[in-house]
Parts: structure tokens; C-alpha cells; sequence
């Protein structure tokens, strides 16, 4: 707890990074879990995948004896787990937002969770950090704009249009666009009836469009005229989902739910004996990505293959994981 | 000339009551920022954007030459009619209000034979083939459609039946709208402008998972000095794409035009074809069903439905001084004065009304068998009616059937090239069953740089103009005397269809500011169709005053030459458009046509140089420069021409205030010039453009 309290983050991973090389953490007040919870609002594919995925790497991975139980939420009333002897892993933002009404110690590790999610459920819930963290849906960006550099090496204006969610987030992407090379140009959506013109006011502009997810800019909705207009304006979208790629954008990097699973259960091998110090909100680790050959043929644009290209961004891949700051 | 307009008022009340309805609107929704994001907001599916085109693909793949007038060059361009734009096109040939049978129509045509009725494009607007049956042009200022609502134009410069069919013969013109999803909101516009006049209105707006746009339209145009000319043309047109979830989309569309045409001139015809005015209407109806089977696979299905009627009805001058002034040379005064005498009647009343009608239904599947190798397949079934009492000598309805199968394949043996194969199987009523292949190699030097070595096929099927025309003119006259006929037409119905074998090596490369597509092509046409006037025409009990023409296929024609159009990005803000087109035609003019050599410019230069000095004002300047041309089907000789235009363009974006201003002055330098023919001659006009956004 004591270390909990610190409000220097940077110094308790060290601290806790020092204990555990060292081999000489103890738990101090939460006890060690020996079974893991993973919580679901509703039996998705997305999720059964996850938890296949979750089970396997747990068998294959030599002296655990972490046990595995899954529960759907339940329609009413309240979640109820083991709260002193378990991880939950709660897949999704409904089942976080349970999770985070458990008792404070219950150490509870979201997946499919976006990132401005996470933040908003951690301010409700006046959860600590320690024990309460998550492995978020958003790719780095400087993940994203290496894509971005591999398939198009040549490009340097990329456009971004920020929402009311989202814009948190213009700071950020321009500080690493400016370590990737690139400048950004950004147009900030209001109201809905702006998206269109500051969508063509942008591609005026950029070379390409970088997705920045935002429930009130790339939605189902949306995804038709945002994508005509820009095939009207021959730029191509670099989406952050499979989903986006198959309605025209160019490509993506994204994570899927096996590779999510295979972070989890690396994390709650490592955190078992030490509940409390969950490692802090992650970046997905594994990613894929998915890339257009139709929309780059109709764009002029020659694409390397796939596995290429998957190939040079994990040669581009910063040895450490993008760290989020918190709110 | 017309200058009245009874409807005008009525307009202008639609509008009235049209912008009110968008005043009316609810202001537009703030954003909450409180909602949270959910998961499925990044991994949740988004509707698959099916496209338009049959297998979309850059110009750099494409198995024929192709040019892209996206919406900024069309607004750029400040034109005012949607034909003139074709200018921007190497080695299409446009002039205004050419003909004198249509007299206010658009001669747009491509590399050779440009004639007023030139019939050998295929022109769609959203997969819609809109050319006429009874002549297989296209009435451009009857077309249901507002420039405004253009996303782009493709157009296919060489002959591409295996991917659009029948009378894919010269070229493709694709025109292919905004989609409803992409506009919202209310914009009305005018324009004034020296004998011309347009308003057009239109809403977009969502109504759940449909989206949907109305435009309604008017416009006039008093067209040239000494030309009965004069075009009034109201229009409605709707469209609605309605997501029925992420696999299927439904989308409808509809159009409404009706107004007036002037027909006739005294220079062409003082006795019975006489100056008038004829009302034009036409409608379409379409749906259309895409639906995506898998990541690589879309299928649609598409019927429309489109009704053109023409309102013509003519009556002569008085006929009597007429037959008297023709027969007195051959039979002297006293017999020819009897023969005046003996019509029944001064005058004759001719029925010139035209009804067409298109039921057509098509269904293609796409598909993407590997990252190498993808395809188009589908097939159609149409069906034209054609009422024309005056023209097929007959008060039946006559139909016309076509079938037709395509299949088009997509394959990269290496990463270099691209191989493209297709064909089409072709049945209809006129010539029977044909065959159209063609094949293409594009070799990529680099990325920047293509040859493309094609060589494509087409048939033209003839027209009911070339096949089916019975058009004579009968003058009564008094017992005994037989009555005399004026024969016009007088088809022989056993044409075979023209066909054309197109060779080209084309040169594409794309620099980042500049852009080039260049070709050579060799074109070699078969069977030509031309008209010649059968002397020996007969019929008993008539007197033959006229003698008619008819259609027959006659030797070859070759075509060949040179294109090229060149986009150069020459600052951030300066773009350049330039087109060069140099055509050699090349016949036996006995087999062929008189002056098939001469039908089309030997050059035409085109270019469109924009500038934006600021987000508010931008101009443009556009050139046009053709050589002498001698064009056929009512066309003669005229010597080269020269014309420029300039624009100017203010752009505003108030709160509450949203649009553009803009002023236009063609033919800037006011050079009398003649086009298409010596009774055009076209002058300096001047308009200006007002628009606003809501």
C-alpha cells in the first residue's frame, strides 16, 4: 500500500521491477491469486477466441497452476468473485466497469478496453493503479505511422481528424509524428454536420488519412462517406481495425484476440505473486496487420506482401512497450 | 427566339418553399463528449463500401486509356453545359448545338466521325446506358442530372465492350454521382448569364441508415445568333442508398425532365420542316442491389427503367406556290401551276412525336480469386421500344432486344505486369449473335512508370436510324392525280454491325507533380456504315419528289494517332491540364463517306491552368484550340478555332452563410469562330454563378 500510494509512477515500476529481479517480494497485503476469472459481458467471438487462446498459453507455459474460470456478467445484481485469491480479467467495457466495483484489492486486468475508457472507469472507480490495469484496444502511434512508412515510404502529410474523444490525444500524435518524420495536419470535428467538409478539407491537404478511433468520427455510419470521399480525393485510410480495412481502408495494424490472450497470459503468470503490482496499462504487445490489395490497386499504390511488411515494422519495433501517461 | 417563361414564377415559388424547408431544419447536433467508447467502436464491423465500378481499377492497370474528371476540374472548368466538359478529354471533338434535327443538342465525339448524331459511345450515368435507341446519341441537355451532382466522369478512350457493351464502340463516357451519404444539407444556386438562365435546389439528408438527396432543376438557354435554338429544361432528380446491413446495400434513383426544344430553320428547310417548338419529356427509375458475399467477392444486381418522349407536330408552309416553284423547270408554268392546284390540301401536318422506352436488367459478380488474380463476370438483358410513326413509317411500336454476357479477367503473373482479358457475347433483334474480345499488357517499368500494350475489339450494332428508317412525307392531292412523296429515309434492314479492332502502346508515368498519359493507337474499322441516296426509289402510285437515303456497310476506314494529357502540380497551388490529340482518318472516300477524312480536327489542344490564392478565392483559365474540321452528318467545313475562358471564383463561410460566388466569361477574347458547322457561329458570353451552402 505504501508504495501504492506513491504518486511517482516511473519510480514504483522501478521499485517493483528492483523486488522482483532480486526475488525477494513478498506479498505485503494482497495475497498471491491462484486462479484467474475472466469476466464477459456476452460470449463474442472475439472473446471465446480470447479465452481459448488465454487457456492454451497457460497449459503451454511450464510451472503455473493458475486455474481458469469464466463467467458471463450477470444481467442484474452484482459481480461476484472470489475477491481475495483471484485475477479477473474482464473482457470488454462492461464487464471493466463491474470488475472495478469489486473490493479495492481484487486485482482486475481489462482487455478490449479503449484506452479513454480505461481512464474514465479508473476516475469512477477510484481504483489504484496497482492492481488495477488493462491491456488497451489503441495501437502506439508511432506503431501506426511505421506502417504508415513501410507501405508508403515516400508520403510525409498525414491528416488526423480528432473528436471530442480523441482530441486528448493531438499532442501526443504530433510529438511522435515529429520522431517519425511526418507533419500532421488535423482537423477538429464539433458537430456531426462538420465531419464532412473538415474530411475535405483535410484530404485537400494531407497525403493520407490516419485513423484515429473516435466513437463520433469512424462509426458504421460514417465509414461509407469517409471512405468514398477519400477514394474520391485518391488518399488512402490507415484504419486501426481488420473491419475498417475491409470497407476500403489501405491497411491497419491492429491486435487480435489471440494475441491479446497471449499478453494476458503472460501478464498473469508474471503478476501472480504479486497481485498488487499489476504492470501499468499496456500497448498491445503482438499486433498484425491487414492490408488492402483492392484499395491499393484502385489507388495506384504497389503493396508489398503482408508477411513483408509485417516483417520490417517488427524490425522497427521499439524494444519497449509504449507506456500511456496517466490522466 | 423564346424569352418568356410562363413556369418561372412556379419555380421560384419551389424553391421558396424548398429553402424554407431547410431553414426549418433543426440546428445541426452538438457532439456529448460524455459518451464512453466502447470496444466495439474499434473492433466492431464496419458496412463494406461496395463501389460503383465494375472491377475498380488505378488508370495505371487499366486495360485502355482512361481519363478522370474528377468534380474540382469540372468546377474549375465553369461550364455550363455537362458536354462542353468533354473538351477537357484528348481527342474528343465538342460543339454546341450542331445538327438540324436536334438543333440544340451537343456533338460529342471521339477521334473521328463526328457527326450530330454521333452514336458510337456508350455513355452511363451510375451503370445507367442512356444513349438514344432511335440514333444511339445521346440528348446531353435532356439528361436528368445537375452538374453539382457529379463526383467524377471516367472516361474510356478506345473501344471497351468486354467491360460496357453495346456501343462501346469509340468510347466510354462513365458518369457517376456523389453518393447520398457524402452530402448533407441544403444548397440552392442560380446563374445568369447572356441568354441563359439556371436555379437548382437540392437537399441530402439521413433518415436512419438511408441516406437520400432531391435536386430539382431549371435552366434556359437562348442558344446562338440565327439559330431556332432555344432549350427550357425543368428537372427532378432523387437518390437513395439505404444500408440494409454490412453485407447488403439497396440504392434507388429517379429523374424527371421535361421542357421545350426549338426545332427547324428556315436556311435548312422552308417548306415543311419549319421552325417550332417541340416539349421533351423523360423519366428513369432504378434500383440497385449490391450485396458482398465475402472479403473477395461482390455481387449486383441492377433494373431501370428509363421513358424519353419527344412532343413534335409539324405543320408545313403552303405547298402549293412551292410544287408550283419545283415543277415549273421540268413541265413548264402552265402544267406545274395545275400541279400546285392539285393538293388536297395548302399544307400537311406531320405526326414527328418520338417515344422510346428501356427496360434493361444487369447482374455482374466480382470476385478476387488470389492477390494475383481477380475477375468480373455478369451478364444483361435489354429491351427497347421505339414509337416513332414519322420515322419507321409505321404506327406499331417496334422493339428491340439485346442480351448479353461479359467476363473480364484480372491476372499478375509478376509484380510487374498486369495482363487483362475479356469479351463480350452479344445477341440482339438487328445483327444477330456477336463476339467482342479484347486483351491488354501493362508492363510497369517502375513504379512510376507503364507501357501498356492493348489491342480491343467492338461491334456497333446498328441504330434504328441506319436500320429501320422509313421517313417520307406524303403530299395528297386530287383525284386522279397521284400523290407525291418526299422521301427521307428509306432503310434497307440488312446492316451488318461495324466493327473495330483497336491497337495502342501507351506511356503512363506519374512523378508526384506531374502526371502523363500518352498513346499511339491504330485503329482499323469495318463495315462501315455510311449513308447514300438510293436514285432508282419507286413507289407505285406515288410520285417521287424526294429520293430517299439509306444506310449500307461500305469499306474501311483506319484511324490513327496520337494522344496525350499531362496533370502537372507546378506549386501547391497551381495546377495544370493539358491535352494534345493528333488524328489521321484515312479512307477510300468512294467506299466510305464524303470527307470521312476531314471529321475531325487533325489537332485539338486543350489545357486548364487553375490557381487558389487564398481558402476565399481561386481562378482558372481554360484554352480550347482545334484545327479545321469537316463533320459529317450535317456538319461542313469550318477552320480552325480558338477559345478561351476565364474564371473567378470567391468562396465565403460565415456562420450562417456558406457558398460561392463565382463569374465566367467564355469565349473571353470574342473570336467569331465557327463550330461543328458555317450556321454556328459561337460568341463571347458571360456569367455569373451564385451558390449557398445550409
Amino acid at each position: 500500500m505504501l508504495l501504492n500510494q506513491h504518486k511517482n509512477n516511473g519510480l514504483k515500476r522501478r521499485l517493483a521491477t528492483l523486488m522482483l529481479t532480486l526475488g525477494i517480494f513478498m506479498p505485503i497485503l494482497a495475497q498471491a491469486y491462484n486462479s484467474v476469472t475472466i469476466v464477459m459481458s456476452a460470449p463474442t467471438p472475439a472473446n471465446l477466441a480470447f479465452i481459448d487462446q488465454f487457456k492454451t498459453e497457460l497449459a503451454n507455459t511450464k510451472n503455473n497452476n493458475l486455474s481458469v474460470k469464466v463467467m458471463e456478467l450477470p444481467e442484474t445484481g452484482r459481480l461476484v468473485v472470489a475477491e481475495n485469491s483471484e485475477l479477473v480479467i474482464a473482457l470488454g467495457t462492461k464487464a471493466l466497469e463491474e470488475a472495478s466495483k469489486l473490493k479495492h484489492s481484487t486485482p482486475v486486468m481489462g482487455v478490449f478496453i479503449p484506452h479513454p475508457t480505461f481512464n474514465s472507469v479508473l476516475v469512477k472507480s477510484h481504483r489504484d493503479r496497482g492492481n488495477f490495469s488493462a491491456i488497451v484496444l489503441d495501437q502506439p502511434f508511432a506503431r501506426q505511422m511505421t506502417l504508415i512508412k513501410i507501405v508508403l515510404p515516400e508520403l510525409n502529410k498525414l491528416g488526423v481528424l480528432l473528436g471530442p474523444i480523441s482530441s486528448q490525444y493531438g499532442a501526443k500524435i504530433k510529438e511522435k509524428a515529429e520522431d517519425s518524420g511526418y507533419s500532421i495536419f488535423e482537423e477538429n470535428i464539433k458537430q456531426e454536420t462538420d465531419l464532412m467538409p473538415k474530411l475535405k478539407q483535410l484530404l485537400d491537404v494531407s497525403d493520407a488519412l490516419m485513423a484515429i478511433p473516435d466513437p463520433h468520427i469512424y462509426t458504421r455510419e460514417t465509414a461509407q462517406p469517409i471512405i468514398l470521399t477519400s477514394y474520391r480525393y485518391q488518399k488512402p485510410i490507415f484504419g486501426y481495425s481488420q473491419s475498417y480495412v475491409r470497407a476500403g481502408a489501405l491497411a491497419a495494424v491492429y491486435s487480435s484476440s489471440k494475441q491479446l490472450a497471449q499478453q494476458a497470459a503472460e501478464i498473469a503468470i508474471k503478476s501472480q505473486q504479486a497481485p498488487s503490482m499489476l504492470p501499468p496499462l499496456q500497448a498491445p504487445k503482438y499486433f498484425s496487420i491487414m492490408v488492402n490489395y483492392q484499395v491499393g490497386r484502385s489507388l495506384n499504390i504497389p503493396l508489398m506482401e503482408e508477411s513483408v511488411i509485417y516483417k520490417k515494422m517488427l524490425e522497427a519495433e521499439p524494444t519497449e512497450l509504449e507506456e500511456y501517461e496517466p490522466i | 427566339m423564346m424569352t418568356t417563361n410562363k413556369y418561372a414564377p412556379l419555380f421560384l415559388a419551389l424553391l421558396a418553399v424548398y429553402s424554407q424547408f431547410a431553414i426549418a431544419e433543426e440546428p445541426p447536433a452538438i457532439i456529448a463528449s460524455s459518451v464512453d467508447v466502447s470496444e466495439e467502436d474499434y473492433i466492431g464491423e464496419v458496412p463494406a463500401v461496395l463501389t460503383v465500378s465494375r472491377l475498380s481499377q488505378s488508370i495505371a492497370d487499366a486495360p485502355s486509356a482512361v481519363t478522370v474528371i474528377d468534380r474540382e476540374t469540372i468546377r474549375a472548368a465553369g461550364i455550363a453545359d455537362l458536354p462542353e466538359i468533354f473538351r477537357l478529354v484528348p481527342g474528343f471533338y465538342v460543339a454546341a448545338n450542331a445538327g438540324f434535327v436536334h438543333n440544340t443538342n451537343h456533338v460529342v465525339s471521339y477521334h473521328g466521325m463526328a457527326t450530330a448524331y454521333a452514336g458510337a459511345m456508350q455513355v452511363l450515368i451510375n451503370g445507367r446506358s442512356v444513349y438514344s435507341p432511335l440514333y444511339g446519341g445521346v440528348q446531353w441537355s435532356e439528361l436528368p442530372i445537375a452538374i453539382a451532382d457529379i463526383a467524377r466522369i471516367e472516361i474510356t478512350r478506345g473501344p471497351n465492350a468486354a467491360s460496357y457493351g453495346a456501343n462501346s464502340f469509340f468510347g466510354v463516357i462513365n458518369i457517376i454521382t456523389l453518393s447520398p451519404a457524402e452530402q448533407s444539407g441544403a444548397s440552392v444556386s442560380a446563374m445568369l448569364g447572356n441568354g441563359r438562365h439556371k436555379a437548382f435546389a437540392r437537399y441530402a439528408d439521413k433518415v436512419g441508415d438511408a441516406s437520400y438527396r432531391i435536386t430539382a432543376g431549371y435552366r434556359d438557354d437562348e442558344g446562338l445568333d440565327n439559330r431556332n435554338d432555344f432549350k427550357r429544361t425543368r428537372l427532378l432528380n432523387g437518390q437513395v442508398d439505404y444500408r440494409v446491413d454490412n453485407k447488403n446495400n439497396l440504392e434507388f434513383e429517379f429523374g424527371f425532365a421535361s421542357g421545350q426544344r426549338e426545332e427547324g430553320g428556315l436556311q435548312f428547310d422552308p417548306y415543311i420542316f419549319l421552325p417550332r417548338t417541340k416539349g421533351i419529356e423523360n423519366n428513369f427509375e432504378l434500383i440497385r442491389w449490391r450485396h458482398s458475399i465475402s472479403d473477395n467477392s461482390d455481387f449486383s444486381l441492377q433494373a431501370f427503367h428509363s421513358y424519353d418522349n419527344s412532343n413534335d407536330n409539324v405543320t408545313s408552309a403552303n405547298l402549293r406556290p412551292v410544287v408550283t416553284d419545283i415543277f415549273t423547270p421540268i413541265i413548264g408554268p402552265v402544267a406545274a401551276a395545275a400541279a400546285g392546284a392539285s393538293l388536297l390540301q395548302d399544307t400537311v401536318s406531320i405526326n414527328k412525336d418520338v417515344t422510346t422506352e428501356r427496360y434493361d436488367i444487369e447482374v455482374q459478380h466480382t470476385f478476387t480469386l488470389s492477390t494475383t488474380l481477380r475477375g468480373v463476370w455478369g451478364g444483361s438483358l435489354r429491351n427497347d421500344t421505339v414509337y416513332a410513326p414519322h420515322y419507321l413509317g409505321s404506327n406499331k411500336k417496334d422493339n428491340f432486344d439485346l442480351q448479353r454476357l461479359f467476363g473480364h479477367a484480372e491476372w499478375r503473373p509478376f509484380a510487374a505486369a498486369v495482363l487483362n482479358v475479356g469479351a463480350m457475347v452479344e445477341h440482339n433483334s438487328f445483327t444477330g449473335t456477336d463476339i467482342s474480345p479484347r486483351a491488354s499488357l501493362n508492363f510497369k517499368l517502375n513504379p512510376n512508370q507503364t507501357i501498356r500494350f492493348g489491342v480491343s475489339t467492338a461491334q456497333r450494332t446498328p441504330n434504328y436510324l441506319e436500320n429501320e428508317f422509313n421517313q417520307g412525307v406524303v403530299i395528297p392531292r386530287t383525284a386522279p392525280n397521284p400523290p407525291l412523296l418526299a422521301q427521307y429515309f428509306s432503310d434497307a434492314h440488312n446492316l451488318k454491325p461495324e466493327r473495330i479492332v483497336s491497337k495502342e502502346i501507351a506511356y503512363l508515368a506519374d512523378f508526384g507533380q506531374l502526371t502523363l498519359d500518352t498513346r499511339l493507337y491504330y485503329d482499323n474499322i469495318h463495315d462501315y456504315i455510311k449513308s447514300v441516296v438510293n436514285s432508282s426509289f419507286a413507289v407505285p402510285g406515288f410520285i417521287v419528289v424526294k429520293n430517299p437515303r439509306f444506310f449500307m456497310n461500305a469499306g474501311d476506314v483506319t484511324i490513327n494517332g496520337f494522344e496525350a494529357q499531362a496533370k502537372w502540380r507546378m506549386q501547391d497551388n497551381t495546377n495544370l491540364l493539358l491535352n494534345y490529340a493528333r488524328v489521321h482518318i484515312s479512307s477510300d472516300e468512294l467506299q466510305t463517306a464524303f470527307n470521312i477524312t476531314k471529321s475531325m480536327p487533325r489537332n485539338t489542344i486543350s489545357a486548364l491552368l487553375t490557381h487558389r490564392f487564398n481558402p476565399q478565392w481561386d481562378c482558372s483559365i481554360a484554352y480550347y484550340q482545334t484545327s479545321a474540321v469537316a463533320a459529317l452528318g450535317d456538319g461542313n467545313d469550318v477552320g480552325s478555332a480558338q477559345r478561351t475562358d476565364a474564371r473567378v471564383a470567391y468562396k465565403f463561410n460565415a456562420a450562417h452563410l456558406k457558398g460561392e460566388v463565382s463569374a465566367v466569361v467564355e469565349n473571353l477574347f470574342n473570336e467569331h469562330y465557327q463550330e461543328f458547322a458555317d450556321y454556328n457561329t459561337l460568341k463571347r458570353r458571360a456569367r455569373v454563378n451564385l451558390r449557398l451552402d445550409f
